[in-house]
């Protein structure tokens, strides 16, 4: 089977890259007609899934050109089965029941693995049990997972932030807080 | 003279037997008071989430609702049954405890559409964002030989049982104290007249006693100390106490070692659901076992056990337990006793959840505690896994007409959490045995690669376009040999780019990065993606001459899977006392193991393996549009096939091969790979779709040369990620023009005031 036997379905980068085509057709009119047909590569069988119940993902839209390809901007948000557990989690981690908190956001993170707040949520529970290392890994696995959401990414890196300073670092910790600053100044 | 030493032998011998009472009985109520059955750990399979939201289809809901033994009704009557209207499902969900909660028995009504459940509402139309079934019993872990059960509260047991027990087993039992004399001189007369033991006359009391505190050997010594402590214990404890204790102490099924003890554990042993939700044939069939559970076992002389228990219908009907219209209607009932098959029963994951608590816990606490463990195993997955292993062996042992059985293994997971949700240790998946998931160590074979490919993009001096020679090469070893490696087709492909050499598994290219990169760094790869122990630092290292066992394969692709994070693979997610208080969580832990960077562009190049290498014969099974990535590998002379590969929401890993080490003359595309596609493509899977780090750009190169293309000027060509800012040499005639690139850096600058 070939590739092309794919229905198109594109990745995530190209809403900024058409944004930034549109930005750029008002801008420099004159250039648009010397530009070449729009190169479209052979569709590519990847790129997001159907987005998580919660998860916001820029829909679908026009074949990609082959560069620059940025992220799209996006809002992670909970869906309601896991605002729900989230909830819940607050509850008993605030009752001192860390570890049941920390039980009901995995269950969360079941419905919705790739969301990057559920592990930041999940982050500090394990801060509250004085876990700064996992707490710290929480973040980078969150972070990872936050690619075009300034808003999340600054999240993770608060929580880094603060598993770095309750181990001491806090040389380190104040640059995690810089980087969560710039994006997402408050 | 002779009187008094007769009165004194009388006084004696009535003191002895006086003070043997007294010993008896302290010996009884002591231990009876204090009594705790040992009671095996019970271990659950995860529950089915219940959301609106949820991918879940009415079949897999029926699926889930039919291993847990729910009944299809027209009315709802009472926990553990459903009906359906039209979209709408409703459920009465049995009480059921879990980790963090205590959930009563509820009813629920679904709504189901085209892709899933549209809502969950309680029974006053409340939405509930939320809900689960009750966990799926999927064993136990008893003793060697030993005993198990589930034990019942009286509020557990239907009425029906201890009236039935009582109408065919001890009519007396509520006016006796112990023994039944009468009983006994009828079961006298009637053996004489025989000649042979038909009928016992021992009270339910004597058969709790000598189940309890005797063993079987039938002596008269025996039979007198049985009817001493059946006595005793009535002189103690009430008729409720003994029925409840009876209930949950009887005999009624052996199970290969297992000792099926107590109703409780009949119940779910013969039936596959709880106690209370028997109905009256159901009832009658495990009284009717009481009397002989290896001869009326319902499984293998299902007439002999069908007979008797229609007599003990009969009996119940006319000793007014039931009305005897009722008694001929239940006893037209099939016996409705579950096949092994369906029953709930996965000795491979039993195995490791076993092997994973002994950590923790003694083995007298796993074996007699009474501990609840819930584990990952979703039987959904599990069954597939099965499924797909068996169908594909029994097809391959068809064409390939080996000299013997090919066997294999399937472990799979869910990345993001580490849970191991389903394990596949043989092709005969009933019976416990050799556990090729967890302890066949085989050579990893070309698994090893994306591991190499790995380790040379984290140099920073590789990417995925950078051309490697697959060229002859001759490494001398320390022995002073020559070791000459090749391709699985025995020829060479010149310059490639890294991604092709990696989707056609070339090994001479590998072998010529693996050693430029080191092999002390590969090594250090495998083992913080998991491999537990040092690989030997052989330049045949590189072709994966290093043992793993599938779950080990597992534990290493899982980093690959989930980001470059590793995550200890679970089985357990925790562990409750049996009184409810003490809770243990395996907790979910993640570590760094790789830059997400690096692995997404080896991801991303294993997405071309299943697009257009090894791993493309899976696309056959696999919806069109779902995204795989994925890696083969075969072992030396064909000994070993081997698939990892992952999905957005699943890893599998799949071994084939004999247990003699044979050479099976099977690929990894051509034996594991039909297994693994057909296992992922009955598990509703969603596409790999990371999004792509910020700091790598995509670009498109052609595929035998590497070269960049930017224009639509030739066919052969494949997507890769690189890092922004990468100078990919251009194939001539395919660059985009100058002007292009202007207005580009145009819209870079733009964009940049704009900020």
């Amino acid at each position: 089977m070939q590739p092309t036997d794919f229905p198109g379905r594109r990745s995530p980068h190209s809403t900024r890259g058409l944004i930034l085509l549109t930005a750029l057709s008002l801008a420099v009119t004159a250039c648009n007609s010397l530009r070449a047909p729009p190169y479209q590569p052979p569709s590519r069988p990847s790129g997001p899934s159907a987005p998580g119940p919660g998860s916001a993902q820029p829909g679908p839209g026009q074949p990609q050109p082959p560069t620059p390809s940025r992220p799209a901007p996006r809002q992670f948000r909970l869906g309601p089965a896991a605002t729900a557990l989230v909830a819940q989690a607050h509850k008993q981690s605030q009752g001192g029941q860390q570890e049941l908190a920390a039980a009901t956001l995995e269950r969360a993170m079941r419905i919705e693995p790739d969301n990057p707040l559920l592990w930041i949520e999940l982050g500090q529970v394990r801060l509250n049990e004085a876990n700064a290392a996992q707490a710290d890994s929480m973040g980078r696995k969150a972070l990872a997972l936050a690619t075009g959401d300034p808003q999340a990414q600054a999240s993770a890196w608060h929580l880094i932030a603060e598993s770095l300073r309750a181990r001491g670092r806090n040389q380190e910790g104040a640059e995690a807080e810089q980087r969560a600053n710039a994006l997402m100044p408050r | 003279m002779l009187r008094r030493f007769l009165v004194a032998g009388l006084l004696l011998a009535l003191l002895a037997g006086g003070l043997y009472f007294l010993y008896v009985d302290r010996l009884v109520t002591r231990q009876f008071e204090g009594r705790r059955w040992t009671l095996p750990a019970q271990v659950y399979a995860a529950p089915l989430e219940l959301y609106a939201g949820s991918p879940l289809t009415r079949e897999e809901l029926e699926q889930e609702l039919a291993r847990l033994r729910y009944r299809k009704v027209d009315r709802l009557e009472r926990p553990g049954t459903y009906r359906e209207q039209g979209a709408r499902v409703d459920v009465a969900l049995r009480a059921a405890r879990f980790a963090d909660e205590m959930r009563p028995a509820e009813i629920l009504t679904l709504t189901l559409g085209r892709n899933g459940v549209e809502s969950v509402r309680d029974s006053t139309g409340q939405d509930v964002p939320i809900a689960r079934t009750e966990p799926l019993l999927i064993g136990s872990i008893f003793p060697t030989h030993g005993e198990d059960r589930i034990v019942v509260t009286p509020q557990e047991v239907p009425p029906l049982l201890p009236a039935a027990l009582k109408a065919v087993e001890d009519r007396k039992f509520d006016t006796h104290h112990g023994v039944d004399p009468e009983s006994i001189l009828r079961a006298i007369w009637v053996n004489a007249r025989a000649g042979q033991i038909e009928q016992g006359g021992s009270t339910l009391t004597q058969q709790l006693v000598k189940s309890y505190f005797l063993n079987s050997r039938q002596t008269l010594e025996r039979k007198l100390r049985e009817a001493m402590m059946a006595v005793a214990l009535e002189l103690h404890f009430g008729k409720a106490d003994l029925m409840n204790a009876y209930i949950n102490e009887i005999f009624l099924g052996q199970d290969g070692s297992r000792a099926v003890q107590g109703f409780g554990l009949a119940s779910q042993f013969y039936f596959g659901k709880p106690l209370s939700e028997l109905d009256v044939s159901e009832v009658a069939l495990l009284v009717a076992i009481v009397r002989g559970p290896s001869y009326y076992d319902p499984r293998r002389h299902p007439d002999r056990a069908r007979a008797r228990r229609d007599l003990v219908l009969k009996i119940m009907g006319e000793r007014g337990v039931i009305k005897p219209d009722e008694a001929l209607l239940a006893a037209s009932k099939p016996l409705g006793v579950t096949t092994r098959a369906s029953g709930a029963y996965y000795p491979a994951y039993l195995d490791f959840v076993r092997r994973t608590l002994r950590r923790d816990y003694r083995e007298q606490d796993l074996t007699e505690a009474g501990l609840s463990i819930y584990t990952s195993l979703e039987p959904r997955a599990q069954d597939q896994a099965e499924n797909a292993l068996e169908r594909e062996l029994a097809r391959l042992d068809r064409l390939h007409k080996g000299p013997a059985k090919l066997e294999g293994a399937a472990v799979v997971t869910s990345p993001q959490s580490g849970d191991v949700i389903a394990i596949v240790g043989s092709r005969n998946t009933g019976f416990s045995g050799f556990n090729r998931a967890l302890d066949a160590r085989r050579p990893f074979g070309s698994l090893v690669k994306p591991f190499i490919y790995l380790t040379a993009l984290e140099t920073g001096r590789y990417n995925a376009a950078t051309i490697v020679q697959d060229q002859p090469l001759s490494v001398r070893l320390p022995e002073g040999k020559v070791w000459q490696p090749e391709n699985f087709t025995r020829q060479t492909y010149g310059p490639v780019p890294l991604v092709r050499a990696l989707a056609e598994s070339l090994n001479l290219a590998t072998v010529g990065v693996g050693l430029d990169v080191g092999l002390p760094k590969v090594a250090q790869t495998l083992q913080t993606f998991g491999l537990p122990r040092a690989p030997p630092l052989n330049p045949s290292m590189l072709l994966g001459a290093v043992d793993v066992t599938p779950l080990e394969a597992a534990q290493i692709y899982n980093g690959l899977a989930n980001g470059g994070f590793r995550t200890p693979l679970r089985a357990v997610r925790s562990v409750i006392s049996a009184d409810g208080k003490e809770v243990k969580a395996f907790a979910l832990e993640v570590t760094p193991v790789a830059p997400p960077e690096a692995v997404y562009e080896v991801d991303r190049m294993l997405e071309q393996v299943m697009q257009r290498g090894t791993g493309k014969p899976a696309r056959a099974w696999l919806p069109a549009n779902l995204v795989v990535a994925g890696k083969s590998g075969t072992s030396s002379d064909l000994r070993d096939s081997w698939f990892a590969g992952f999905s957005g929401s699943h890893l599998a890993v799949v071994w084939v091969g004999y247990d003699n080490n044979q050479p099976t003359g099977l690929t990894g595309s051509s034996g594991a790979l039909p297994v693994w596609a057909r296992l992922m493509s009955g598990l509703g899977t969603t596409s790999w779709s990371v999004t792509m780090p910020e700091s790598l750009a995509e670009a498109w190169i052609e595929y035998p040369t590497g070269l960049r293309v930017e224009t639509n000027c030739t066919q052969d060509v494949v997507p890769i990620a690189v890092p922004v800012g990468t100078q990919l040499p251009v194939k001539p005639g395919c660059g985009a023009n100058s002007l292009d690139a202007v207005v580009e850096r145009a819209g870079e600058w733009l964009r940049d005031i704009m900020h």
